[in-house]
């Protein structure tokens, strides 16, 4: 038997690090939000009240679907610009269906949609081997041209299929139900599945990856996938809120989805990142938003500290990168 | 010495990760034309305390004089500013540059605002025939192997005209015939009265270049004397605490079923009609200098480099490298000589790094559970003794080099493959623990039969480790030894 040492190194680390528990990363996000939601309930009388919780939600639930997978590309060193305007398409193209062929065909087709624009993206990037982002930015721009083709460059109304944006089981709405679903399969995969182990794996050393065995083309085509028919169900639920397809209903998702994931501490240089983070971002980039509409702000200065926001969390990201540097 | 003249002292220096200390109150003082060896156990604090001289890290606590001032730490300008120039164990290259421009990173001569070519290519050649180094200007970095690209930091330190030169663990993957070359580039710069401190695991070289020895044992200082002064054994009785069991050559055995077999293998360029095979639970070492393609031929059998021609066989079966990822799934495991590109997995915990290869036997329904990969860090990190003060949840780029190094070769052992390859798989890993890895890798392929094919440049380690050694030499198998023949003066007269 070789035994060497008395592995007493290695165990005395574990239990000295058990007592000074570190204060968890989350923890200046809760930080945020928790001020945030003070300030806003001092300016607006309307902002602490149930159903406007509710109604901030609602919305981020939307932008929350596209975020889960998205969270996967980010952390696996990839990123999707397209789930904006494939949120368009795919509201549009529903409400076309829904309207002539009715609701059943109308989600097959948005599902179909989703399938085949996630192995397109997978495609060219895992097997063409072109950029993610230089991708997803060119299905940016064609698909929101498809989405104002498909409408002749007007909304289009949809009848009869409301009940998946609004519908209220158990008293809370679809979307908030349908993302908490989706935020819990998403964070137990990420981080007890040998799929999302691998998804840390790849972000955190590509060539590494390979050499133990990670079949990181097939980890990575899934995740574009799931992030375009994400995307698709996201435009869906939004179609159903606004009752119609509207080509313009997407602009800026991406942006919001990208905000949130950083600013919940995944790493853009990959390997980094948890669904929690992204949640609690999430909320902060949801509870800013409703606090500026409360307040009566133009929305035009809603866009600027949305894309403000991303800067400082990317700011963060670089920052909190510096930081552990010089610490180790 | 009375006359030397003092460029740099480190007083009493502590330095803290996360509020554990690992540097307990190390006194350092370089002088000019002196070479200071610095010695000590894998994660002993060599790195840590040159880090801090060189400005990369600051101390917790200590000072540090320099010509009558007194302060608390350098930052890296200051560093440079103090002529202060330090390769670091790792690589620390641009590898999508040029030789050329590697060497002159950040520091491009230029006229006119514009990168001066033709001075920079000629400085390069320079200096790369001052070690006598043969490689193209031209080639990129990254095409090159682990102990070239080492060189040209090497290269990079000496264009810089260092007052003070560090070198961490500089040879750990150059040939002999280039450690030498080195050797005489220092004795070239002390005569110049550069002062230099020089990190090695590798004890023969200490006698070699040094003019003082320091012994660093869990961050704490143990031995400093003239190097003239001090034995072998004291210096390994120092790095341990106490002395070291005498190693022999091990007694040889292998099971009776081949496991690999090439025949006629040939890449096209480095290496051409090699033919040997591997036993069940027999280690073979490929012996040859850097660069004679023992480690390109591990790299073709696991599909990491394309062959031109030749068959593998695992089991008997024609086995056609396609990809790492094929080779894995056919129990073929692969430690690689660069291990930041492509062995560790740097902002992931141990546990996980040590486990990553095994997931897909861990897995139940798509699951892998933390029990599990703690199960494995318990196992390999008593075996080889990884030293990680924060258990298995500590990241491995903050363990020490040769901790790394470990942690990777158990990753392999966990996972259970029956063909190993292992690319100098003791880099960087220090003399005591270099002994039990022997017994270890030995063992493993025992027990459990594996087949281990090693690429080494190492004679001693050959006559350790190997059951069955064969000399490569220019690309081809020049000489087989077996038994009691693999000693290393023989290795060593085959290899040239
Ligand atoms: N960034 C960091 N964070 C936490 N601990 C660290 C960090 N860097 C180094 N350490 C710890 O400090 C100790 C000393 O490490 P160091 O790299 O100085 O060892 P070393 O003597 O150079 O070893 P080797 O011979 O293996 O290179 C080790 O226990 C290591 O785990
Ligand atoms: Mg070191």
């Amino acid at each position: 038997m070789v035994k060497l040492k008395s592995g007493s190194t290695a165990q005395g680390g574990e239990d000295g690090a058990k007592k000074r528990r570190k204060i968890p990363d989350s923890a200046p996000l809760v930080g945020v939000l928790l001020f945030m939601m003070v300030l806003f309930s001092i300016t607006s009388e309307y902002f602490f009240q149930i159903d406007n919780f509710k109604n901030v939600l609602a919305n981020a639930a939307v932008t929350g679907i596209v975020c889960i997978p998205s969270t996967f590309l980010i952390i696996s060193g990839q990123i999707d610009l397209s789930v904006g305007s494939a949120a368009a398409v795919s509201g549009m193209l529903l409400a076309q269906v829904v309207n002539h062929h009715g609701v059943v065909l109308g989600l097959l087709s948005v599902l179909i949609f989703g399938l085949i624009l996630g192995c397109f993206n997978g495609f060219i990037v895992t097997v063409i081997g072109v950029n993610a982002l230089i991708t997803t930015l060119g299905g940016l721009g064609f698909l929101y041209g498809v989405a104002l083709l498909i409408g002749n460059g007007q909304t289009l109304g949809m009848k009869n299929f409301d009940w998946l944006g609004t519908a209220q089981p158990i008293d809370i709405p679809l979307p908030i139900l349908i993302f908490t679903v989706l935020a819990i399969i998403g964070s137990i995969t990420l981080r007890f599945t040998k799929f999302g182990r691998s998804i840390y794996a790849i972000g955190s050393n590509p060539n590494a990856a390979r050499v133990v065995g990670i079949r990181s083309n097939r980890v990575m085509f899934m995740t574009f996938i799931l992030s375009s028919v994400a995307a698709a169900l996201a435009g869906a639920v939004l179609a159903s809120q606004l009752s119609s397809g509207d080509p313009n209903s997407g602009l800026g998702l991406e942006l919001q989805v990208v905000t949130a994931i950083v600013l919940g501490g995944a790493s853009l240089a990959g390997g980094r990142g948890t669904i929690l983070g992204t949640v609690l971002g999430l909320l902060i980039v949801g509870v800013l938003n409703n606090g500026l509409i409360l307040m009566d702000v133009p929305t035009f200065w809603q866009r600027i500290a949305q894309g403000l926001m991303l800067i400082v969390a990317v700011s963060f990201d670089s920052i909190r990168a510096k930081l552990n540097n010089t610490r180790s | 010495m009375s006359n030397t003249t003092e460029l740099i002292r480190l007083e009493g220096i502590k330095k803290s990760y996360n509020s554990v200390e690992v540097l307990h109150g190390v006194d350092l003082t370089v002088n000019a034309g002196e070479v200071i060896a610095l010695l000590g156990e894998n994660g002993a604090g060599k790195s840590t305390l040159v880090k801090i001289l060189a400005g990369d890290i600051f101390p917790t606590e200590g000072v540090i004089k320099i010509d009558n001032s007194e302060l608390a730490g350098l930052d890296v300008y200051q560093a440079r500013q103090l002529g202060i120039r330090m390769i670091f164990q790792e690589l620390n290259d641009a590898p999508t540059l040029t030789v050329a421009e590697n060497i002159f990173l950040g520091q491009w001569p230029t006229s006119g605002g514009r990168i001066a070519w033709k001075e920079l290519k000629r400085k390069a050649q320079e200096v790369l025939d001052r070690l006598e180094v043969d490689i193209p200007l031209d080639a990129i970095a990254g095409s090159l192997r682990v102990g070239e690209r080492q060189l040209i930091e090497i290269a990079r330190a000496l264009i810089q005209n260092a007052k003070i030169l560090v070198l961490d663990e500089p040879t750990a993957a150059l040939s002999n015939v280039e450690v030498e070359r080195l050797f005489k580039v220092m004795d070239q710069l002390k005569a110049q009265g550069v002062g230099m401190v020089y990190i090695t695991h590798r004890l023969d070289e200490v006698t070699r270049v040094a003019d003082r020895v320091q012994v660093l044992r869990d961050g704490n200082p143990v031995l400093n004397e003239f190097a003239k002064d001090v034995s072998r054994d004291a210096l390994v009785t120092a790095m341990l605490g106490h002395a070291a069991v005498k190693n022999a050559r091990p007694e040889v055995s292998k099971g009776h079923t081949v496991a690999l077999e090439v025949k006629g293998l040939s890449d096209g360029s480095v290496f051409n009609d090699i033919s040997f095979n591997v036993h069940e639970g027999e280690v073979v070492c490929l012996f040859g200098k850097i660069g004679s393609g023992t480690s390109e031929i591990l790299e073709s059998i696991f599909g990491l480099r394309t062959i031109t021609s030749g068959e593998i066989d695992i089991y008997s079966e024609r086995f056609t490298p396609k990809s790492p990822q094929d080779s894995v799934s056919k129990k073929i495991g692969y430690l690689p000589a660069d291990r930041q590109r492509l062995g560790s997995f740097a902002i992931r915990s141990v546990a996980e790094n040590l486990s990553v290869a095994s997931w897909a036997r861990m897995a139940k329904a798509g699951f892998v559970r933390k029990m599990d990969e703690e199960a494995a860090y318990g196992t390999w990190a008593d075996a080889l003794s990884i030293s990680a003060r924060r258990g298995p949840s500590q990241e491995i780029a903050t363990l020490s080099g040769g901790n790394q190094q470990k942690v990777l070769l158990g990753r392999w052992f966990e996972a259970r493959v029956n063909v190993l390859l292992l690319v100098e798989p003791t880099r960087g890993v220090d003399v005591g623990a270099r002994r039990d890895i022997y017994e270890i890798i030995r063992k493993q392929a025992k027990e459990s039969n594996m087949a281990v094919l090693v690429a080494t440049s190492d004679y001693e380690e050959v006559v350790l480790l190997a059951d069955r050694a064969l000399v490569v030499s220019r690309g081809a198998i020049s000489a087989e030894f077996t038994d009691d023949l693999v000693q290393a003066n023989k290795l060593i007269a085959a290899s040239s």
